[in-house]
């Protein structure tokens, strides 16, 4: 930790001025699958489609915060029969825990590049650690809204029941469950 | 088109006398077309069709398979009905005039009795382009329910959606489209 605020200040004294800039989580383009092996044969997916998050993020200073919220009740698998189960208390229990949330603050870099954002997911009441792996990452310059956009692809495998998600698991549905997760946040 | 005209646009692919062949009718609720794209450079866009209806035979013992596969262009869904719209429209999708889309395979390759590659024509706003389909995994299993054998996999492939005129929105976008599908066929 040390060695970390010693590096941010150094960056600080170099990089003038460095400061968190606040990103807005873009909706349009932020989304998580997750992927759960289907009787050992194919793989379902399914997306969760509202949401909403804040980014602040210091290129310089190599240090972030991210928070994202996803309503469960908006899950959609293509499969209206499974949305419905999937909201029962047999898996998210919307009823009692109408959201997921994740909060990262572990922002590790390769280069200027996000390579992993280490934070804690909330489920089902409960918040255990959890790391998501960058596959892709780049900031560019929108031309649509005219402000500087930072995003990528980042995933992660989670194991359901240490969150207390426990159907099916004794008829061969899988516990590992893959997250894939598109982020971009627009500079405020 | 009608089922009787899927049937029948299976018969005429069939040879006429094949050693074992079995039929699959694939299972909408466990068959799904995703498309991945490149947004920026950044991030990855997805979205989903549904699969109404498709038919596979597969001839285990002469190494041979057929397939036909068809979407509903106008059922895109990536979580965003603004985006799905735009979709729809004439430089991309283009369902008013192109409602349909079809893979239509006669050359599947085998490890096995597992299915590693189908090749055959898949027809977009139009135009038929031959396309690759790899087996990221294979295998069958029996419903417990059904009572009976489903066979299916993850596949992917890629096109260049410019070579089927839909170009709109490149570079920003990519040209270039990885397709991950879920398939499974209840054997009928």
């Amino acid at each position: 930790m040390h060695k970390l605020l010693a590096a941010s200040a150094l960056s600080l004294a170099i990089v003038l001025p460095a400061q968190a800039n606040n990103y807005v989580i873009d909706p349009t383009h932020t989304f998580v699958i997750y992927e759960i092996g289907h009787f050992g044969t194919s793989t379902n997916r399914g997306r969760f489609d509202k949401k909403e998050g804040t980014v602040q993020f210091d290129r310089a200073a190599r240090t972030g915060k991210v928070e994202i919220a996803f309503d469960l009740t908006a899950i959609s698998t293509g499969v209206a029969p499974l949305d419905k189960h999937l909201q029962s208390a047999d898996f998210f229990d919307t009823a009692k825990h109408p959201s997921a949330k994740f909060v990262g603050d572990r922002f590790v870099f390769n280069g200027d590049k996000v390579a992993e954002v280490g934070g804690t997911l909330t489920m089902l009441g409960k918040s255990l650690p959890v790391t998501l792996k960058a596959n892709l990452f780049n900031c560019y310059m929108n031309p649509l809204v005219k402000r500087e956009v930072c995003g990528g692809d980042f995933e992660t495998t989670i194991k359901r029941s240490q969150w207390g998600m426990n159907w099916g698991l004794n008829m061969g549905v899988p516990d590992e469950v893959r997250l894939l997760i598109q982020v971009e946040a627009i500079k405020q | 088109m009608t089922r009787l005209g899927a049937w029948a646009a299976l018969a005429l692919l069939l040879p006429p006398a094949a050693a074992d062949p079995v039929v699959y009718r694939l299972d909408p609720a466990h068959s799904f077309v995703h498309f991945e794209v490149l947004h920026f450079g950044t991030s990855t866009l997805r979205g989903r069709f549904g699969v109404p209806e498709g038919l596979v035979e597969l001839d285990r013992a002469a190494g041979r398979g057929y397939a036909w596969v068809r979407i509903d262009t106008a059922r895109v869904d990536t979580g965003l009905p603004a985006f799905d719209a735009r979709l729809r429209q004439p430089d991309l999708l283009a369902s008013d005039a192109h409602p349909q889309a079809t893979f239509v395979a006669s050359s599947f390759s085998f490890d096995g009795d597992q299915v590693r590659a189908v090749r055959g024509e898949f027809t977009l706003r139009g135009i038929g382009q031959g396309l690759e389909l790899r087996a990221l995994r294979f295998g069958c299993h029996r419903h417990p329910q059904l009572q009976r054998e489903v066979c299916g996999g993850d596949f992917e492939g890629e096109l260049r959606r410019a070579d089927f005129g839909a170009s709109f929105g490149m570079p920003f976008v990519a040209n270039r489209v990885r397709l991950v599908l879920q398939v499974e066929g209840i054997r009928q």
